[in-house]
């Protein structure tokens, strides 16, 4: 006998449903203003949680090439030493080999990798040549740190170094400019119009990273990368640099050093560490520290930020939405008095009732919260299309936004079904 | 036969602010299964009251109140709204159709409402009394679509759907013109005819005049209980009167 009770109240679902969907086709503008509210919180949940993943996503790649156990430290060109750069042609500043080995002996480090970074250099191969290119004079390990592939050939190796070898790595723009038409390998190139170079590997374009400091990001296509022993030979500790008109000349040691943590927990600490050593053994700040796990936390705390500000909106506008609904059903109930008192008399019980009104404006809400959806997708994937914004779908919060708007429906849709159920029934067929 | 209403002694009050409002003073009535009552009376004698007590829909102040086999006096309103889905009949004077549904689905809600599970053959059984009243031909229209005797039909249509023991007419006929009138009291007669109990309110001694008894009313009283003489048809007689159809409703 219960299976027969279940399919009659189905029966009375089904039918709740129907004339729900009916009344709204009828009213269709009344029907959406009533749940405008509905559609901007749902559509507003769908959008800002997508553009809080897409940031994210963003983020952690941008960390993942950064390198999310790395900590780099830079040589900075001291800014508070105006007076005594009128001074002295020549700056010096910057990282030293000491810095270096203190580095080195910090336990955590997994791998270290010293740099040498000279702009403005001129790169030539034969007739075709690169007046600006960035050489960098580094390690082997360079390539344990940093995340990128080869094109063709080798990056440098621990022997190159040892052997102070003349031997070149190239990026993957400055080998499409002077080589186009053969194979880098095995050619010859000339730094800075002095030293022979002989190229042994082509690196794969890589992305530039992100200015998580503020400086300029990173372009590595059109760098040349040569083994550090060999740089220091042939740069000297003086470099002069021609930029636009002036000539200016610097001395640092080690314009870079990366080093690579053994555990993400160690690096923050580890972090402490570097900067403590770098404030004993300097004077002036002229250094600085990135850590590109800070960004990921910066981020974390950005979208957790904007998860908060989301909740806000997304709850007044479920709330605003909400009554909105109520209203609608209030009125609709008296409208439909006569209606109910018919119901009654033919044998409605006060649950029939209740669950006609709930449905309807349960109905309601969840279309409103389809509509939302909808337009939330809509902007998901249209503005992507036209300007450069990370976004990124967050597909649970569908599912949050659909089931915000059910339960918003059967909240604010409860007292005015209430109330249609308690109408007399003799009062209510008099009704007009 | 069988008395299927038996009302003993039935009085309601209502309790207002200032004052207390005697609608029925103690109302004692029998309706036989297959009499058609004509109620009467003028405004306030509770004649009005006495069809919403009858109806299921207002509980008796005091007083018993015995519908078929169910003592309805005591029933609360989930259980009054039962017996109203399954043994009560209402055809009132502003035909109060739903105006969203059509002419079947309207004729279907007393089988909803008893939570019948509507199958293909409930819906047969709609469409056969739409049928019956003239209205096979409009099964999809909505009330909006129909006259006022249309819609009256559609009503009388629905009150027979759930077999019930009584079926109660307020002023059914309140709202037409004279030959649409006759129209319906002709369909309440031959259900009469058929079998069916109905007790009818009216103001009108010329719609009163179609039934078989008329009961007169005032002042909260009963004032008379008279049988109608002219045009009284017992239903055993008249055999060819009895069309086949209404053989079906009187399951």
């Amino acid at each position: 006998m219960r299976w027969f009770i279940t399919l009659s109240w189905w029966d009375k679902f089904s039918r709740s449903l129907l004339l729900a969907v009916r009344s709204l086709w009828l009213h269709k503008l009344r029907a959406f203003l009533s749940v405008l509210g509905i559609i901007i919180g749902t559509g507003a949940v769908i959008v800002l949680m997508a553009f809080g993943e897409g940031s994210m996503q963003d983020a952690l790649e941008d960390i993942q090439r950064q390198g999310a156990t790395n900590i780099i430290i830079r040589s900075e060109k001291p800014t508070d030493d105006s007076a005594s750069s009128k001074k002295a042609f020549i700056a010096s500043y910057g990282l030293t080999d000491a810095d270096y080995q203190q580095f080195k002996m910090i336990s955590t480090v997994e791998w270290d990798v010293p740099m040498r970074i000279f702009v403005g250099q001129e790169i030539r191969h034969l007739d075709r040549f690169v007046p600006n290119g960035r050489v960098v004079g580094t390690t082997g390990k360079y390539s344990l740190v940093n995340r990128f592939g080869m094109a063709t050939g080798r990056f440098l190796v621990d022997d190159d170094d040892f052997n102070m070898a003349n031997v070149a790595v190239i990026g993957s723009t400055l080998a499409a400019t002077l080589f186009p038409f053969e194979n880098p390998v095995g050619q010859s190139v000339v730094i800075g119009n002095k030293f022979e170079y002989r190229v042994v590997g082509v690196i794969s374009d890589r992305l530039p990273t992100g200015s998580g400091t503020g400086k300029v990001a990173e372009e590595f296509n059109n760098d040349v990368y040569i083994p550090l022993a060999t740089c220091q030979l042939r740069f000297g500790e003086k470099v002069i640099s021609r930029t636009s008109g002036s000539r200016s000349g610097e001395m640092v040691e080690l314009h870079q050093i990366t080093l690579k943590i053994a555990k993400m927990e160690q690096v923050r600490a580890s972090g402490e560490d570097v900067r403590d050593i770098l404030s004993r053994n300097h004077m002036r700040t002229d250094w600085s520290v990135t850590i590109p796990l800070d960004r990921l936390e910066e981020a974390e705390r950005a979208r957790d930020r904007g998860t908060l500000l989301l909740a806000a909106i997304a709850g007044i506008s479920l709330i605003v939405g909400g009554i909105g609904i109520m209203n609608i059903m209030l009125a609709t109930v008296t409208e439909r008095t006569r209606e109910i008192g018919i119901r009654r008399a033919l044998g409605a019980k006060r649950r029939d009732i209740v669950m006609q009104f709930l449905i309807e404006a349960v109905v309601q809400t969840s279309l409103g919260g389809l509509v939302g959806m909808s337009i939330g997708l809509l902007i998901v994937f249209g503005v992507p299309l036209l300007i450069a914004i990370p976004v990124k779908l967050h597909v649970p919060s569908l599912f949050l936004a659909l089931a915000a708007s059910i339960i918003t429906g059967v909240l604010f849709g409860v007292y005015p079904a209430i109330r249609a159920a308690r109408l007399d029934p003799i009062e209510a067929l008099r009704h007009v | 036969m069988a008395a299927v209403v038996r009302i003993k002694n039935l009085v309601k009050n209502y309790y207002l602010d200032s004052v207390t409002v005697y609608a029925l003073r103690g109302i004692s009535l029998f309706v036989e299964e297959g009499d058609f009552v004509a109620l009467m009376g003028p405004s306030g004698s509770g004649k009005s009251t006495l069809l919403n007590v009858l109806g299921c829909l207002d509980r008796p102040t005091n007083g018993q109140y015995h519908l078929g086999d169910e003592d309805v006096a005591v029933m609360d309103d989930d259980q009054l709204s039962e017996i109203r889905s399954k043994y009560l009949g209402f055809i009132f004077q502003s035909y109060n159709l739903l105006a969203q549904y059509t002419v079947v689905e309207n004729i279907e809600v007393p089988l909803l409402y008893q939570g019948k599970h509507l199958t293909e053959e409930t819906r047969q059984h709609c469409i056969r009394l739409a049928g019956m009243v003239g209205l096979g031909d409009r099964l999809d229209h909505r009330p909006m679509q129909l006259s006022g005797g249309q819609q009256q039909r559609v009503a009388i249509a629905r009150s027979l759907v759930n077999d019930p023991h009584v079926i109660l007419a307020d002023e059914p006929t309140g709202n037409l013109d004279s030959r649409t009138s006759d129209e319906i009291m002709v369909m309440l007669r031959k259900m009469n005819q058929a079998g069916k109990t109905i007790i009818m309110v009216t103001h009108e001694n010329d719609i009163a005049r179609w039934a078989r008894r008329v009961v007169r009313m005032r002042d909260g009283h009963i004032e008379s209980d008279e049988r109608n003489e002219e045009d009284y048809i017992h239903p055993a007689r008249e055999g060819d009167d009895k069309q086949p159809w209404m053989e079906a409703i009187v399951k």
